[in-house]
């Protein structure tokens, strides 16, 4: 491959999404048998992307692309490295062996079409990912395959469990892409770079960074929610809700690698750290044997496989976070192994439900005979994922064993974990491949055909459920899958086998380019098929010792982790409801607490805002004012007169009625006006003694109108709060006004009054200047404004002459 | 003021002239000839509109009037036009709820056209006296007319709240003017920045600014003061909810945008401060107490709560791309508003009783596939889905806060819309996969009209964007 390969590369990438167009089209014109002209398309891919082998073998990288968004400087670019390449050709190869299967496993589904464009949607977006070299298109193409993937999975759409799934797997991988997507940015803040081909350049800076920590949590739980790691992992079980080709496809080997791939990414921009090498393992560690332990008690043979999925990829984001030669190269071993062997044991697990007509392991037995091919398959896929030689699941065992053997003593831990997991996952292994196989047959609902139930009834791991009770069929109808069905666990199965077998050309072209890809450096594998005595294999031994041992006493195992996983009684499953529930019932309580509908509470709001605002800024700037001396001249008459005020203030706030409210309220007036009086503003206050009448006038005149009967409904609590709460804004207006006055004020006003009232106006006392000459045109306004008030009070009691009305009923209890 | 000046400025104020002669003659018709005339008066009133759209648009000057009371320009005349359109396209909206509903009597017509005046006055204002007075002449129209349906115990409860709510924020306005006007000396928009240097700025000064904030954040129901927008929303006669929803939203926005790009120009780290807080409280409250209404009106309140935080995002950046955003983000905003009241009003059943509940929208698709189309693209539009006119109102107004270093209002701001995309999403979920429990009758041809008009915008907005833009673009450069 060259650069003048561009354009055929990026027609590739975005064939799938062209394939996805016409997908409904074609189903409707060929049935399930689109399937084959569709299969084309990721063959074609796959075909296309082996050219690129050798140029990577040799340790090239091809790049290229286009300039996408000049303005933004974002371009269309991609990478395909000894890293990508073997994802590229997986996604493409199983993608071509999904749509096979799916066309026989959804014969006659009225959807079909459907289901093959999604497949392909999230194919394309998938290779995306992968490909990518700039940040965005990265994430772009990452948040496509959530929502490809929410398509896939709420593919059922009329069943409740199905949506739920799709809806949590949505939010949780979604939100993690948000995550990533801030990760992201913050590292081109610091680099400057948004591109991962450059980015390798810039790690030491990176590392060194104050901001490094921040951006590998975000990149994190953009990786983790993603690959489904603890405590993220439920939504993965929750997606066996999907058809089966959809768990065989997005759940073993490409959408929940997604995560596991963009840390191998970035291993060398990021890792090597205590960070690093911390978070990962013991993330990783946790979510192995979690994800082990939870798959022992389930019994539905899809559930049991998407735990030992959890599983899995808790033990490859421990192994990439240790970072050593040979925990990468058993990551890259492990990745590969694992996606063909789990890929075919779903598909097993499918073809099981289409014929037996049901999932769960305690109910199978037997099929062997009327299955022998699909038995044949399962068997291979679980010795590899057993780890037995010549498998390459038995190479990438050995090479865990052999990355953490005696590195150091923090690795004992993980030995032990990866033991006990290993074990389990044997156990599981050979539960899922070989139980349903051999016992004797049992009586089971058979299969079903018109596949308009696509995905299991049971939607809580544990529950047994059954299919097609309607008794027609039982178990002398099981017979072979279709061929349709077959070719993909066969071939996934053997190309497993051969992988083991011809271990050295197999290393050659994919995982000593892929490991040299993950560490930035070159790197040669080895490892093969052929046991040699160490530590290592001799922890194989232990290994395969205890699933065996698992294994035959699985039942007790079954109720040993149901027991203790209920005992525990909760699980982020369940913190996903209780989060979303809490998300509404907040939205409730909030609308609840602030929009009461009275309107007592919002002005009690607004003025609870007033008061901070008005005492905040000065606590928070201490500038509270200096509070004013007393005068040594007051005499007893003005103390008298401010009494009278409070007084006045106080029966306001006592009254029970609204009459004796205004009347108080007046008297309040009168006593300030008498102030003005005193304090040589004798003009001032006699429009005061007028407003005040004025007021009382006519309130009370209102008050004719009104029922006057007592109507405070407030308890002491209530009135305890709102005295406090009309004491702060008071005293905040009176230490306003203090602060203000001892500011210099704008003196230009002053200035000219002074200046030209006498001059001008003849007139010595400035406010009655201002008030007659001045602003003659707006005493005038006023004055005109006060005849239309009284004009308009006397059109009001005139109706009250003649009309004959009723009280108005304002007692809000009983309007309520 | 000389008589050449006065008749400049006569010249000058010749829309909002015609606008206040011409309502007074409404009034007399609808007073002389009783109930009868109104669908004479709502037709003249739309007319008289147009009209002076017509003007604003062919006589429109540079300048100011009135010694500097009033300023027309290219910002002027722009959100002008927009609330000209957003009170046309609300009276025609009342058409067809006046056949049904026996609540509009003439006055509504007359309480539009004076709120409208209002409004243009307050566009126009360029000092705080002339400021307050047209507030007050647009709020008490409005008072008025959210009681509107003097019957409805829900309407008068409404109104009074309103009326109560609205005089206190008045109070806090005319407080923080005074002070304003007490530490600077001056009343003209220009003239305050004049006298105003960041460095030397006092506490009292910063103490009115506070007040004068808070007064007009009521005015666009900015929380804290958003409280009464979904009891009188809720309340009020669903083509003034609709009214409310545009014009006069735009009108408030305009006299903050003066007042923080003009006279409060120098001292932006103060008012910044206090609109970025606003706008986060509002973008916040607006998405999650949205969730759990079931009530459109009230659904649709608190969307408007926080489409105004995302507004204010814009004015807070404080700078010509931030202007011009809020510019567009407020047109876009009000027809996205006036298409989805126009659904709402036709969401009327058989027997001709008006349903408000988001459950009566189940199954529209099937018994009206085209108003359910529209109401979705609306829903994705008031969502900020890209490629509709929403997404782009949003993405102008956070592009301009990132270049204002605003990150955090910006990166709330994205967040607050993901959530708000759940109460939108609900909707569109609710008409396309419930199953229908009754059918609505068929809407009237001018609600058709309307909402299919906005349908068209918000999807046809990338085509027909361009000369949006642009107008926004001038309008912002009167600033800068």
């Amino acid at each position: 491959m060259a650069a003048h390969d561009a354009p055929y590369i990026f027609l590739a990438l975005i064939a799938p999404f062209l394939a996805a167009a016409i997908a409904p089209l074609l189903t409707r014109a060929l049935g399930h048998w689109a399937a084959l002209p569709l299969a084309l398309v990721p063959a074609g891919i796959f075909a296309f992307f082996c050219r690129a082998l050798p140029d990577v073998q040799g340790g090239q990288a091809l790049t290229g692309g286009y300039l996408w968004v000049p303005s933004f400087n974002v371009s269309y670019s991609w990478l395909i490295d000894g890293l990508s390449l073997p994802f590229v050709l997986l996604i493409s190869g199983i993608c071509a062996l999904i749509l096979l299967y799916s066309g026989g496993y959804l014969k006659g589904h009225p959807q079909q079409g459907r289901f093959f464009s999604f497949i392909l949607m999230f194919m394309g977006s998938m290779l995306g990912v992968v490909v990518s070299d700039s940040f965005l298109m990265l994430f772009i193409y990452w948040e496509l395959t959530s929502i490809t993937s929410f398509l896939l999975i709420g593919f059922d759409h009329s069943r409740e469990a199905s949506r739920r799934a799709a809806i949590q797997a949505l939010v949780v991988t979604g939100g993690g892409g948000l995550a990533l997507l801030g990760g992201l940015l913050l590292v081109w803040n610091i680099t400057g770079v948004s591109t991962i081909s450059l980015l390798i350049e810039y790690a030491p800076a990176l590392k060194a960074s104050p901001y490094y920590f921040a951006a590998l949590l975000l990149i994190l739980g953009g990786a983790f929610t993603k690959s489904a790691q603890f405590p993220f992992h439920f939504w993965l079980p929750n997606a066996m809700e999907a058809p089966t080709p959809v768990s065989a496809y997005l759940h073993s080997a490409t959408m929940v690698k997604a995560g596991v791939f963009l840390l191998m990414r970035l291993q060398p921009a990021l890792g090597d750290t205590p960070a690093w090498e911390t978070i990962l393992p013991v993330f990783g560690g946790v979510t192995l044997l979690a994800g082990t332990v939870i798959g022992l008690r389930q019994t539905d043979l899809k559930l049991m496989l998407a735990y030992t999925t959890v599983a899995s990829l808790g033990l490859l984001v421990m192994m990439t976070g240790f970072g050593t030669p040979h925990a990468l190269e058993s990551a890259a071993l492990y990745l590969i192994a694992h996606a063909l062997f789990k890929g075919t044991l779903f598909m097993v697990a499918g073809a099981i439900d289409h014929e037996a007509g049901t999932r769960d392991i305690t109910r199978l037995g037997g099929l062997w005979r009327a299955m022998p091919l699909t038995f044949a398959a399962a068997m291979l896929a679980a010795l590899s994922m057993g780890g037995l030689p010549p498998f390459l699941g038995f190479l990438a065992k050995e090479e865990v064993y052999e990355a953490l053997v005696g590195t150091n003593p923090r690795a004992l831990a993980f030995t032990l974990a990866a033991v006990i997991g290993n074990g389990l996952m044997f156990a599981l292994a050979f539960a899922v491949a070989l139980k349903p196989f051999v016992g004797p047959q049992r009586d089971l609902p058979g299969p079903h055909h018109g596949a308009a139930s696509v995905a299991p009834p049971s939607a809580l791991p544990g529950i047994s459920h059954s299919r097609g009770e309607n008794g027609k069929a039982h178990g002398h109808h099981i017979h072979e899958a279709p061929p349709l069905m077959l070719t993909g666990p066969v071939v996934l199965a053997l190309a497993g086998l051969a992988a083991g077998i011809f271990s050295q050309a197999f290393h050659a072209t994919f995982s000593s380019p892929m490991t040299s890809a993950i560490a930035h450096e070159a790197r040669e594998i080895t490892i093969s098929a052929v046991p040699h005595l160490s530590l290592p294999f001799a922890l194989s031994l232990v290994t395969i010792a205890l699933g065996v041992v698992v294994y035959f006493l699985l039942d007790r195992a079954r109720e040993a982790a149901a027991a203790s996983l209920e005992a525990i009684g909760w699980g982020p499953d369940q913190g996903f409801d209780q989060a979303m529930r809490g998300l509404i019932k907040g939205a409730h309580v909030i609308t609840r607490k602030i929009q009461t509908g009275r309107l007592e509470t919002y002005i009690m709001v607004v003025f609870i805002v007033i008061a901070a605002t008005l005492l905040l800024p000065m606590a928070i700037f201490a500038e509270w004012p200096s509070l004013p001396v007393w005068p040594a001249e007051a005499g007893i008459h003005e103390l008298v007169i401010f009494a009278i005020a409070v007084i006045g203030l106080f029966a306001v706030v006592r009254a029970a009625d609204r009459l004796t409210a205004i009347v108080s309220l007046g008297i309040q007036g009168f006593a300030v006006a008498l102030i003005y009086m005193l304090y040589g503003a004798p003009d001032l206050a006699f429009t005061q003694f007028m407003v005040e009448t004025l007021s009382v006038v006519i309130l009370a005149l209102v008050m004719t109108r009104l029922d006057l009967q007592p109507s405070d409904h407030r308890h002491g609590r209530e009135m305890v709060k709102d005295a406090l709460i009309a004491l702060a804004c008071g005293a905040g207006f009176t230490l306003l006004l203090l602060r203000a006055v001892q500011v210099p004020f704008n003196t230009s006003l002053t200035e000219f009054f002074s200046q030209w009232s006498k001059i001008v106006a003849h007139g010595s006392n400035v406010v009655n200047v201002i008030i007659v000459d001045f602003r003659g045109t707006d005493t005038l306004g006023e004055i005109a404004v006060v005849t239309i008030t009284g004009l308009v009070i006397l059109a009001l009691i005139r109706i009250r002459v003649g009309g004959d009305v009723k009280p108005a009923d304002n007692d809000p209890e009983r309007s309520a | 003021m000389t008589a050449e000046t006065l008749i400049a400025s006569l010249q000058l104020s010749l829309p909002e002239l015609v606008l206040a002669v011409g309502a007074l003659i409404l009034l007399m018709i609808g007073v002389f000839s009783g109930d009868k005339s109104v669908g004479t008066v709502t037709g003249l009133s739309v007319l008289l509109l147009i009209a002076v759209g017509a003007l604003v648009v062919f006589k429109g000057v540079d300048g100011t009037a009135y010694a500097g009371a009033y300023r027309s320009d290219a910002f002027v005349r722009f959100m002008k036009l927009l609330a000209l359109a957003g009170s046309i396209v609300a009276l025609v909206l009342a058409i067809g709820h006046r056949r049904s509903e026996p609540d509009m009597r003439f006055e509504y017509p007359v309480l539009m056209v004076l709120a409208t005046l209002g409004m243009m006055l307050m566009i126009s204002a360029n000092d705080i006296i002339s400021l307050y007075l047209s507030l007050e002449l647009q709020s008490l129209a409005l008072y008025v007319v959210a009681a509107i349906n003097r019957d409805s115990v829900k309407s008068t409860e409404a109104g009074l709240k309103y009326f109560v709510l609205g005089a206190l924020s008045s109070g806090m306005l005319l407080y923080g003017m005074s002070l304003v006007y007490g530490f600077t000396g001056q009343t003209g928009f220009s003239e305050i920045a004049a006298a105003l240097t960041a460095e030397h700025r006092s506490l009292g000064l910063v103490f009115g600014l506070v007040f004068v904030l808070a007064g007009i954040a009521f005015k666009i129901s900015a929380v804290p003061f958003h409280m009464w927008t979904p009891d009188v929303y809720e309340g009020a006669p669903t083509p003034v909810t609709a009214f409310f929803s545009a014009a006069p939203k735009v009108a408030a926005m305009a006299i903050l945008i003066h007042l923080v790009a003009v006279a409060f120009k120098p001292i932006v780290h103060d008012w910044q401060q206090i609109l970025v807080f606003i706008s986060i409280a509002s973008m916040a409250l607006g998405a999650f107490a949205a969730i759990g209404q079931t009530n459109i009106k009230r659904l649709m309140a608190y969307s408007s709560i926080g489409h105004m935080g995302y507004a204010l995002v814009g004015i807070a950046a404080g700078n010509q791309e931030g202007i011009s955003g809020v510019l567009l983000y407020l047109a876009i905003y009000s027809v996205m508003s006036l298409g989805a009241f126009a659904c709402i009003l036709a969401m009327r059943l058989k027997d001709g009783r008006a349903v408000e509940g988001t459950d009566d929208l189940a199954g529209l698709s099937k018994t009206n596939p085209v108003m359910a189309l529209v109401l979705t693209l609306l829903m994705f539009s008031l969502a900020g889905i890209p490629p509709l006119a929403g997404f782009f109102a949003k993405y102008f107004v956070f592009m301009a806060a990132i270049k204002a270093n605003l990150l955090t209002l910006a990166i709330l701001g994205v967040l607050s819309s993901v959530v708000g995309c759940y109460y939108y999403l609900r909707i569109v979920k609710v008409m396309w996969f419930d199953d229908a429990k009754q059918e609505f009758s068929r809407p009237a041809g001018e609600l058709k009209l309307i909402y299919g008009l906005s349908g068209l915008f918000v999807i046809g907005y990338l085509l027909i964007g361009g000369p949006l833009g642009a107008a926004a673009e001038a309008a912002a450069r009167s600033f800068y």
